[in-house]
């Protein structure tokens, strides 16, 4: 990457602001890719802020397991890409820092929690963003921008360096304008890793017969509104027709309860690993050490953390506590472990599914500020059920509305990734993406 | 959730709220767990697990050793004379 190329970068950077932070052009020069790390992976010669002021100005002394692995099959790092802070969002507007602008429209959000990534991957000629996914912080951004967003199954690629969200739902995954690209470099990052116990143990990454029976849950096109569908549904002949596949319907019930049971369990796990944030080891500190610690820490925390990640700390705290654990957290923990089961049921009849990513195309940033939590909750929902079971999935653009690119997604089995991917390349082969008028 | 349990949670969670975000976390949180009650819908679940796939015990040989030199560490620290500052106890 040269001077003037990487000049264009940061001029493209100003204006959607998908980047904390980019590499100086020298490190660059004799790479042979270039990839972008979302800003919860830690790395040396960036700061790792996850988006937020807690962790401003920390240099992280080690890469994350994923940088590694890129580094060393000769990638370069472009830069840290901007998210919602610690992944807490759908619409990469809860930073401390910069806000990612939609490569279609500025004026709409990119999605999230993996926004800048998705920005980045479709403002930059041949660039692979690392995103990270809890509830589908890949998928979403990667709808919303037009562009390919691939999350495989939980523990596929280590979690050494990621900084915790949810640590039985994150899973590193990677953006790019086409799946070919995805394909080509994801075998470098999967595999066990000894750092992190929940990458080991597992099937090897490997090639199976391509997919031959797609099915689409019933329940996941209920109450997507029409113009959504009548998109979604347009592909869906192409699934048939041109790529061949058999299509059949099936049934998921417990579909509908993945996403409270998600909530759940993010904002529980999420509020025992944020506890680590108390202004000693890194980060933000307190300024006066005079006083009690529970006050500093208490000070420290209120100080740092930013009004989303604050409520989900206290829904997380709230769902363990004696009384209601039973209730909210093992009951979620239950309604994963059936959603899995009827999972399997369903790939039993077939080797993919195939539902709409989300249920709509990115929203005006005004439209998202009169959202109430809820309702951002809520617009998860397609997105979850693969990410609370564990489920490889990927996100491929399948159409537009109103200038907008919409997204569908497939879920296969765990460590059927294989298929996956080939199913994307193929969609490559069949398909016209969106392409943003401004790219470098 | 009322004002009174959010002032008990913060208290949990070491967060310090203002009254006004007392307030505007009662009713999210009111909302958000009226919406998870959705759940009491689903009766007869028993399994549960504490991952989605299987995790496998990962042991090293129990030698000592260092991943990261303590001064790189360190340097994020409030330190003095090699010992971590941190507020006090009592």
């Amino acid at each position: 990457m040269n001077a003037s190329r990487l000049e264009a970068i940061r001029e493209l950077d100003r204006d959607y602001g998908m980047f904390y932070s980019l590499s100086e052009d020298a490190a660059l020069e004799s790479a042979e890719f270039h990839f972008s790390a979302k800003d919860n992976l830690t790395t040396v010669d960036h700061e790792t802020t996850a988006g937020s002021r807690m962790l401003s100005g920390w240099r992280p002394p080690f890469d994350a397991a994923a940088v590694e692995s890129l580094r060393g099959a000769g990638g370069a790092l472009l830069g840290k890409t901007s998210m919602d802070e610690f992944g807490f969002g759908t619409f990469s507007v809860n930073s401390a820092f910069a806000v990612p602008r939609n490569p279609h429209d500025r004026e709409r959000s990119c999605g999230g929690s993996s926004g800048g990534a998705a920005c980045a991957a479709a403002l930059i000629d041949g660039h692979i963003s690392l995103g990270v996914s809890t509830g589908g912080s890949v998928s979403c951004p990667a709808a919303f921008c037009g562009v390919v967003g691939f999350t495989p199954t939980y523990g596929r690629v280590s979690r050494h360096g990621l900084l915790d969200y949810g640590s039985s739902l994150d899973k590193v995954g990677m953006l790019s304008a086409d799946c070919a690209s995805i394909a080509e470099r994801f075998p470098l990052m999967a595999g066990p890793d000894r750092r992190d116990p929940t990458s080991c143990g597992h099937p090897e990454h490997s090639e199976r017969s391509a997919a031959r029976t797609v099915g689409v849950p019933k329940q996941s096109l209920q109450g997507i509104p029409e113009d959504v569908l009548a998109v979604f549904n347009e592909a869906l002949e192409v699934v048939r027709g041109d790529m061949g596949l058999d299509v059949v319907e099936v049934d998921i019930p417990v579909f509908n309860y993945a996403q409270p049971a998600y909530y759940i369990i993010a904002t529980s796990e999420a509020s025992t690993n944020l506890a680590r944030y108390g202004g000693m080891r890194y980060g933000a500190r307190g300024e006066d050490l005079d006083t009690h610690f529970d006050r500093y820490f208490r000070q420290v925390r209120s100080a740092g953390f930013g009004g989303e990640a604050k409520r989900r700390i206290l829904l997380g705290t709230f769902t363990r506590m004696v009384g209601y654990r039973d209730r909210y957290y093992l009951k979620a923990l239950q309604v994963r472990q059936a959603l899995i089961a009827e999972y399997r049921r369903a790939f039993a009849s077939c080797d993919l599914l195939l539902a709409p990513t989300m249920p709509f195309v990115a929203p005006r940033f005004d439209e998202v500020e009169a959202m109430s939590p809820l309702e951002i909750y809520l617009a998860d929902h397609l997105t979850i059920p693969p990410n609370l079971a564990g489920m490889p999935h990927i996100s491929l653009p399948c159409g537009e509305l109103d200038g907008m690119p919409l997204g569908m997604q497939f879920t296969a089995d765990h460590w059927h990734e294989d298929r996956l991917l080939k199913a994307g390349v193929e969609w490559d082969r069949r398909s016209e993406y969106p392409v943003p008028e401004a790219r470098a | 959730m009322d004002s009174e349990t959010v002032r008990r949670v913060a208290l949990l969670a070491r967060l310090e709220l203002s009254e006004e975000e007392i307030e505007s976390y009662s009713k999210d949180l009111s909302e958000i767990l009226d919406h998870f009650s959705l759940l009491d819908e689903l009766e007869g679940l028993e399994d549960y697990g504490f991952n989605p796939v299987e995790v496998a015990d990962v042991l090293r040989d129990d030698e000592p050793g260092q991943d990261i030199p303590a001064e790189d560490l360190m340097k994020d620290m409030d330190t003095y004379q090699d010992y971590v500052r941190g507020p006090r106890l009592s």
